[in-house]
């Protein structure tokens, strides 16, 4: 082992020195660098990240710190603490809003409001040029209101927050299972999984076993667990179940593989299949799937909407990795580590996944600004949203109901065009910096 | 050519049939039971009504019968409880079964139940009426419910409104002994043993799955849970606005987006390139749903002026259907330019960009040289040589531009108010009409396969290098 890594170390570093001194990466990079465009959008996003990040220090109707009493509280840090139970709030606190504590220090944050804060003295959509009834500037609502008198600048700092949630979970999701069925079907091919007969078919009985003792034979487990609130926990063990038995299967394969009639190896056709599920994949109509199936689910929430993007937008990295797979699997280091004994997995893993990486970087960009336009689409027409969840789009779709109030048609669209095009000209920019024609 | 197009046609079945699976699964997990809209227990006669009411509706609407082909499931399910048609209750012996996993006991506790409610009616009203009212409110729940405290209670209440009319004895002690000993004997006898043997039932192809799709494809989309008209044709009166809407988009995305890329990719590097590269940029990144908004918002309503009032305001027109031709042909039309204009945009640029980019590719190949070398002029050389060579990436666009006009037509339809498939799915969304959401989906899947289809098929005759095996 020890000498396999060793050798592994040297060619690694012959492969390096062959790149004139200059790693794959840094080229890249210098290359995106180059194109002001690509680099200045990336800052931008960077900002828009930090601003999802900080969102409840930037709008919060609650104080950054104040002084109660002669007491000192952080109560948004303190939120955090009460999110997770470790700490609770006093009585006063919840007993009187934020704004009618008498203070004897306080700094609020930049935007005094929460994104459900309702501002009673400016409900029916209040322009940002109108009559304002306010305090002071301090507390100027400085993109108007909505119908309730939320303040709409503090919606978008928390829609970003949502934004970048969908657009990243979910790419992160997709990219999971493209790396994943890409790889398989880029670097076996058609010709190169062989598989002896009494495995493949050990296999195909221990998945429907599986399924039949991890999930039908426990739904009475489940629905009890459902109504007692560890339904996770019963999940996970069925998944274990269905490893399980699997693994048995395998094994047991292990045993049978001793008699040659059985040991008689078969190809399975990965690139065949899973070249068929990608083009399954993509004729379904994502959006009208996306409707379909957030009707059937009684209690709609961001994650439901994430994990269905994810699960249909895998199929352009998949056919990246593909791609990429077969170009790089008959260069000459991934001969190396196969004459030098490597497993299947770890040539994957460590050698060709690594080096077919980099346009799937593309891919993953254009796809987080299409799961951002997505969301803000469905969150539009009002589907598939926690109620107290507040998005571009949901906000953008208050305009529709009152065409007087443009602030509600310009601002929320913007926010989503701007996060959109960002993604989209760092996509541009890094299919321009990995293109080897344009050095 | 012609081996191609009759192998890629094969394709497309295995995909749609994968396609109905999905859709079809899906519908069964809709919640709700559309077939009951009738509760009455007060007599014999209302009682069978609505059983009779739940029937037809359960009929109409394809609900009856097995599921699937086959099941996979345990040795305690009979194969016969598709029969129980409620579906309620048939959930509600499942879980029964489930628990407990001996279905003989099950279906006996479930005769006791209907034996008493049976024997029920058949007492004259002048004994007990209380209590018997009582009883009969215990007893329908009892199918229902599945957890041992809440059976055991309701039980031990219709003994206790039993043992205190001691006139009903004559009539009932046989039921209730019944009702109490088989419940008992679900427990004493459970057998959840059985639970882990694993059996495949076969149900044949009278399945709810094999009556859907096959009526799918001759057209039948089943019955709308609302109207009770047939989903075909309340899908028939939207589908020529979305389709009408969609070709005008098509034609306009494309009208424009051949000559604005060639010609850019002609000044490559000139001012008109760069600005209509950026504007392009810009239009393809620009999401269609606000800028519909705003144009609603600022192009409909004199609320900015009157110079902003452009355009009549959301909807298609209030002209009635009796009016000339050529006047409600110009209503129409002034109300479609904006949702076409909206739809089409985003593929315009699209195609646009990718034109440029296979135009820029075909510029720098030799035979252009060549074609310049001999002096033609550059009209000729563009549009004769280069053309044709760069519009095989356009071709294959159709692919990606067809579905999107297709969801593009959703949220438009929404803002603008236009009768067409997607203002249907998301108003049955709402009203939670499956069969009609489904059928638009299986419906979207195959207009975007044969979209693909269509791309594929002129790509390989515009291409003859192109072949299926290669890909």
């Amino acid at each position: 082992m020890i000498f396999g890594k060793n050798k592994e170390g040297k060619v690694l570093e012959i492969l390096g020195e062959q790149e004139q001194g200059q790693s794959y990466w840094a080229r890249v990079k210098r290359r995106f660098q180059k194109n002001k465009l690509a680099k200045w959008s990336l800052r931008l996003l960077i900002g828009i990240f930090l601003i999802a990040l900080f969102s409840d220090f930037i709008a919060n109707e609650k104080p950054l710190y104040c002084k109660i009493e002669g007491k000192t509280y952080f109560p948004i840090l303190k939120q955090y603490a009460v999110d997770v139970g470790l700490s609770k709030w006093d009585t006063k606190f919840y007993q009187t809003p934020w704004q009618d504590h008498d203070y004897e220090n306080v700094i609020m944050p930049p935007i005094p409001y929460s994104h459900f804060t309702q501002d009673k003295k400016n409900v029916q959509f209040v322009s940002p040029f109108g009559n304002q009834n306010v305090p002071s500037n301090r507390y100027w609502h400085w993109l108007g209101t909505d119908q309730f008198g939320r303040d709409v600048l503090a919606g978008m700092i928390r829609g970003t927050r949502v934004a970048m949630l969908i657009g990243v979970l979910s790419m992160f999701i997709a990219t999971l299972i493209g790396l994943f069925l890409g790889s398989l079907a880029g670097f076996f091919g058609d010709t190169r999984f062989r598989i002896s007969r009494v495995r493949l078919l050990l296999n195909l009985i221990g998945i429907v076993l599986g399924y039949f003792y991890a999930f039908s034979a426990r739904s009475y487990t489940f629905s009890v667990a459902n109504e007692k609130g560890n339904f996770g926990i019963e999940l996970f063990k069925s998944v274990l179940i269905f490893f399980g038995i699997i693994l048995l299967c395998n094994l047991l394969s292990k045993a049978f593989e001793r008699i040659t009639f059985f040991a008689k190896t078969t190809t399975l056709p990965f690139d065949l299949i899973i070249m068929r599920l990608i083009e399954i994949v993509n004729a379904i109509p994502g959006l009208f799937l996306l409707l379909a199936a957030v009707t059937i689910l009684e209690k709609p929430s961001i994650i439901s909407v994430m994990v269905i993007i994810g699960f249909l937008r895998w199929t352009s990295i998949a056919r990246f990795i593909r791609a990429e797979l077969l170009r790089v699997r008959s260069l000459e280091f991934i001969e190396a580590a196969e004459a030098m004994g490597f497993s299947d997995w770890r040539i994957i893993i460590r050698h060709a996944i690594p080096n077919a990486i980099a346009p799937v970087l593309i891919t993953i960009a254009f796809g987080v600004a299409s799961a951002i336009l997505i969301e803000a689409f469905l969150s539009f027409l009002g589907i598939g949203l926690d109620n107290d969840e507040i998005t571009w789009g949901l906000l953008l779709s208050f305009a529709r109901n009152s065409t007087t109030s443009w602030w509600l048609a310009i601002f929320p669209g913007l926010a989503i065009f701007v996060t959109v095009t960002l993604f989209n000209l760092i996509g541009d920019g890094l299919t321009e910096a990995l293109d080897s024609k344009s050095q | 050519m012609f081996k191609y197009t009759v192998k890629r046609i094969l394709y497309f079945f295995p995909t749609l049939i994968a396609i109905s699976f999905l859709a079809f699964g899906l519908s069964k997990c809709t919640p709700g039971d559309p077939a009951n809209n009738c509760e009455d227990s007060s007599s014999l006669a209302a009682m069978n009504n609505c059983d009779i009411e739940y029937q037809r509706r359960a009929q109409l609407f394809g609900l009856t019968g097995p599921s699937f082909y086959f099941e996979l499931t345990s040795k305690a399910y009979p194969d016969t409880l598709h029969k129980i048609i409620q579906k309620d209750k048939r959930e509600n012996w499942e879980t029964l079964i489930s628990h407990y996993g001996n279905w003989e006991q099950i279906s006996d506790y479930k005769n006791a139940i209907q034996a008493t409610q049976l024997k029920l009616f058949e007492i004259p009203d002048s004994i007990g009426k209380e209590s018997i009212k009582k009883i009969k409110k215990e007893l329908n729940f009892l199918p229902i419910l599945s957890k041992d405290k809440v059976i055991t209670s309701r039980i031990n209440k219709i003994l206790k409104t039993y043992n205190n009319t001691p006139t009903l004895k004559k009539y009932l002690s046989k039921e209730i002994s019944g009702l109490e000993n088989s419940y008992k004997n679900i427990k004493a006898e459970a057998t959840p043993s059985q639970l882990y043997i694993p059996t495949i039932h076969w149900y044949g192809f009278g399945n709810q799955y094999h009556n859907w799709i096959t009526n799918f494809i001759v057209g039948d989309f089943g019955t709308s849970y609302k109207t009770l008209r047939p989903v075909a044709s309340e899908i028939k009166d939207a589908i020529f606005w979305t389709f009408l809407m969609m070709i005008l988009s098509i034609f306009v995305a494309y009208l424009t987006a051949i000559p604005l890329g060639v010609f850019s990719a002609k000044n490559r590097g000139l001012r008109f390139d760069k600005i209509t590269t950026l504007t392009l940029f810009m239009l393809y990144s620009l999401p269609s749903f606000w800028i519909a908004t705003m144009l609603v918002v600022f192009f409909t309503t004199p609320e900015y002026g009157s110079w902003t009032d452009l355009f009549p305001s959301i909807g298609l027109g209030d002209l009635p259907s009796d009016a000339p031709f050529w006047s409600r042909f110009w209503e129409t039309a002034s109300h479609l330019i904006l949702p076409v204009l909206c739809i089409s945009y985003n593929s315009l640029a699209f195609i646009s960009r990718q034109m440029r980019g296979g135009m820029i590719n075909v510029i720098q190949q030799d035979y252009i040289r060549t074609a310049r070398a001999k002096g033609l002029d550059e009209n000729q050389v563009i549009w004769k040589h280069a053309f044709r060579n760069s519009l095989f990436p356009i071709i294959t666009l159709f692919a990606n531009v067809f579905p999107a006009a297709l969801a593009g037509s959703v949220v438009i339809e929404v803002i603008f108010n236009i009768p067409g498939m997607g203002k249907l799915t998301l108003a049955s969304i709402f009203e939670q009409n499956y069969p009609v959401v489904f059928a638009i989906l299986m419906l979207a899947a195959v207009m975007t396969m044969v979209g693909m289809l269509v791309a594929d098929i002129l790509y390989s005759v515009a291409d003859p290098r192109v072949s299926f095996d290669k890909k």
